[in-house]
C-alpha cells in the first residue's frame, strides 16, 4: 500500500516537473536572449544558454538615441505611482463610507460601484478619448492617471469596504464617546488599522496599472508621454529581428512587477483572491 | 452596532470617489451608448444621429460576424482549458510542502507579466524557422506539423489563445487554491474513513465544495476573455485574414484605425451587453451560493 502510494506521489511530481519545465520555457527564452550578444544570437543560438553575459542589449534599448526605454520607464513610474495612490485613496474613502455606515440605498450603491470592476474598458474607450481631447489632457500622462484612478475605484472600494466592515467598532465607539469627530476617527484610528489592506491594494494596483497597455495606447501619442508597454511594442516594430533588444526591454519592463512578485507575493495573491472570492 | 447615521457623514466620505467614478467611468459608458447612434468620425464636434443605422449595418457586416465567431471560439476555449488545468494544478499543489510552494510560485509567475510582454515572447516561440515550438517538433520528427503558427489562418487564433492561457491558468490556480482552503479537512477525512477512494472523494466532496470558486473562475475568465485585446494585437493584430479578429479587436480597428467612431461604439455596446449578461449571471450565482453556505 505504502509503496504504491509513494510511487503515485513520485509519478505526480514527475508529471508536475515536466509541466513546469514546459511552463517556464518562455521565461527562460526571454532571459537567455536578453543576455546574449547580437553576434551570438545571429549565429543561431536562440535557445542555448549565453556563452558570456552580454549587456549590450540593455545598453542599446536604454540609449536615448536608440530604444529610449529609460524615458518610458520613468513615464510609467510617474503614471503608476500617482494613479495607484489616488485610486487607493478614493477607494478607502468610499469603502469607509459604505463599510461603517448604514443609509438608504447603500447596498445598491455598493453593487453599482463594484460592477465597474467588470466593465470592459472598450465601452469607455471612445468617450474618454474624446473627453481627454476636449479638456486638453490628451497625450499627457494626466489623462492616463485620471482614467486609472477612476477605473481603480471599484476594486479599491470593494477591498476597503470588506475590511472596514469587519474592523472592530470598540475603538471607534470609545473615541465617539470621548467626543472625537467622525473625521479624526477615520484618520487617526481607522486608517492606521488598514495598513495590511492598503498593502494588498498597492501591489494589485501597481501591477495592473504598470502592465496596462490599452489606455496609454489610446490616450498618448508623442514619445514624451509614452509608457513602457507602449514603448516596448514600438520597439518591436522598429527592431523586428532584434530579439536580444526585445528581450532586454521585456525584462526591464517586467522588473517592477517581478519585484512585487518576489517580495510582496503574499499581499498580491491575497488581493487576487480577495477581489475574486468575495466579489 | 451599526446604526442608521445621518446621511451627511457617509456622503462626505463618498462624495469625491463617486464624483470621479461618475465622471470618468459611468458617464463615458453612457456616452458610448449615445455615440453608437451617431456617425461620428473621431475628430471635430460634428456628428448626426443616425438612429439604429449602425446596428443595422453591423449585423450584416461580414467582419463583425467573423469577429463574433472568433469571440465564441475564444470564449469556449477560455472557459475550458485554463479552468481544468488551473483546477488540476491547485489539487496537485495544495498543502504546505516546500516543493509545492516553489512550484505554485512559478506557475503563477506569468500573472505579474504584461500581456504585451507575454505576446512578444510567444511570437519568438512560434517563429517559423527559429522558434522553439518548431525546433522541438522537427527534433522529434514531426516536421509535417511545424507551421508558421501565427501566419497560418488555421492556427493563428489557437496559437494566440495558448499564450493567453499561459497567464490565465496561474490565475485560476490561485483562485481554486483559495477555494480549497475553505473545504473542511474533517469532511475529506470522513470520506476517506468511510472507504471512499481519491476519485470518489474528489467528485463527491471536493469538487462540489469548490462550487463558489468555480463560479468565480468561470465568470472572471469569461469577462477577461471577452475584453482581451492586447495579446491578440501584439501577436497577430487580428490577422491573418481576420482569423484572430475578436470583438475587442474589431471594435478597436473600426474606431481607431478606420475612424468610424460611431460604428465602433455600437461594437463596444454589443461587447458591453455580452459582459453584462455574465455579470448578472455571476451576481445571481454568488448570491445563491452565499445563501447556500450561510
Amino acid at each position: 500500500m505504502n509503496v504504491r502510494k509513494n510511487f503515485a506521489t513520485a509519478l505526480l511530481y514527475f508529471a508536475l516537473t515536466i509541466m513546469l519545465i514546459l511552463f517556464m520555457v518562455p521565461v527562460y527564452g526571454a532571459i537567455v536572449t536578453a543576455f546574449k550578444s547580437q553576434a551570438e544570437v545571429s549565429a543561431g543560438g536562440y535557445w542555448t544558454p549565453p556563452t558570456s553575459l552580454a549587456l549590450e542589449n540593455f545598453q542599446r534599448v536604454m540609449d536615448p538615441e536608440g530604444g529610449n526605454l529609460g524615458l518610458y520607464l520613468q513615464n510609467s513610474l510617474l503614471l503608476t505611482i500617482p494613479a495607484s495612490l489616488f485610486s487607493i485613496g478614493l477607494g478607502t474613502l468610499a469603502g469607509y463610507g459604505l463599510g461603517k455606515y448604514r443609509f438608504k440605498g447603500d447596498g445598491l450603491l455598493f453593487i453599482l460601484i463594484v460592477a465597474g470592476m467588470f466593465l470592459p474598458p472598450q465601452i469607455a474607450l471612445i468617450p474618454v478619448f474624446r473627453l481627454m481631447n476636449d479638456i486638453g489632457l490628451y497625450d499627457t500622462l494626466w489623462a492616463v492617471i485620471i482614467i486609472h484612478t477612476a477605473f481603480g475605484i471599484p476594486i479599491c472600494t470593494l477591498v476597503m469596504r470588506n475590511f472596514f466592515q469587519v474592523a472592530p467598532n470598540a475603538l471607534r465607539e470609545a473615541a465617539l464617546i470621548d467626543g472625537a469627530n467622525e473625521y479624526s476617527i477615520f484618520f487617526r484610528i481607522m486608517l492606521p488599522l488598514t495598513l495590511p489592506a492598503l498593502a494588498v491594494l498597492a501591489t494589485l494596483q501597481f501591477t495592473w496599472i504598470w502592465n496596462d497597455f490599452l489606455w496609454p495606447f489610446i490616450l498618448t501619442q508623442r514619445a514624451e508621454s509614452r509608457t513602457v508597454m507602449v514603448g516596448i511594442l514600438n520597439l518591436t516594430g522598429q527592431y523586428t529581428v532584434d530579439w536580444g533588444g526585445q528581450a532586454a526591454a521585456s525584462l526591464l519592463g517586467s522588473l517592477p512587477t517581478l519585484f512585487i512578485f518576489v517580495f510582496f507575493q503574499r499581499y498580491f495573491i491575497r488581493g487576487l483572491t480577495l477581489g475574486a472570492v468575495k466579489g | 452596532m451599526l446604526r442608521r447615521h445621518p446621511w451627511i457623514i457617509p456622503a462626505s466620505f463618498l462624495a469625491l470617489p463617486l464624483l470621479v467614478y461618475l465622471a470618468f467611468v459611468i458617464l463615458p459608458t453612457l456616452n458610448s451608448l449615445v455615440y453608437s447612434f451617431t456617425d461620428w468620425v473621431g475628430y471635430g464636434a460634428d456628428f448626426e444621429f443616425v438612429g439604429l443605422a449602425n446596428f443595422e449595418k453591423i449585423f450584416t457586416d461580414r467582419l463583425f460576424s467573423n469577429a463574433i465567431k472568433n469571440t465564441a471560439i475564444w470564449l469556449a476555449l477560455a472557459m475550458t482549458a485554463p479552468t481544468l488545468l488551473g483546477l488540476a494544478l491547485a489539487l496537485a499543489l495544495q498543502g504546505k510542502r516546500t516543493i509545492n510552494t516553489i512550484y505554485k510560485s512559478l506557475f503563477y509567475l506569468p500573472i505579474c507579466l504584461s500581456p504585451i510582454i507575454i505576446g512578444i515572447i510567444w511570437v519568438w516561440l512560434y517563429s517559423p524557422k527559429l522558434g522553439i515550438v518548431n525546433l522541438f517538433l522537427r527534433s522529434i520528427g514531426l516536421d509535417h506539423i511545424a507551421t508558421a503558427w501565427l501566419a497560418n489562418p488555421n492556427t493563428a487564433l489557437l496559437a494566440v489563445f495558448v499564450a493567453w492561457a499561459w497567464q490565465q491558468t496561474g490565475l485560476n490556480m490561485v483562485i481554486f487554491l483559495a477555494g480549497l482552503t475553505s473545504v473542511p479537512t474533517p469532511l475529506v477525512e470522513a470520506a476517506k474513513v468511510d472507504g471512499a477512494n481519491y476519485r470518489q472523494t474528489l467528485t463527491k466532496v471536493i469538487i462540489p465544495m469548490l462550487r463558489p470558486a468555480t463560479v468565480v473562475v468561470l465568470a472572471l475568465t469569461a469577462i477577461s476573455a471577452l475584453k482581451s485585446f492586447e495579446i491578440i494585437w501584439v501577436m497577430t493584430m487580428g490577422g491573418p485574414f481576420n482569423k484572430s479578429d475578436t470583438l475587442a479587436v474589431f471594435m478597436y480597428s473600426e474606431s481607431f484605425r478606420k475612424f468610424k467612431m460611431g460604428y465602433g461604439s455600437s461594437a463596444a455596446v454589443i461587447l458591453f451587453l455580452m459582459t453584462l449578461v455574465i455579470i448578472v449571471l455571476y451576481f445571481r450565482q454568488t448570491a445563491a451560493a452565499e445563501e447556500l453556505y450561510e
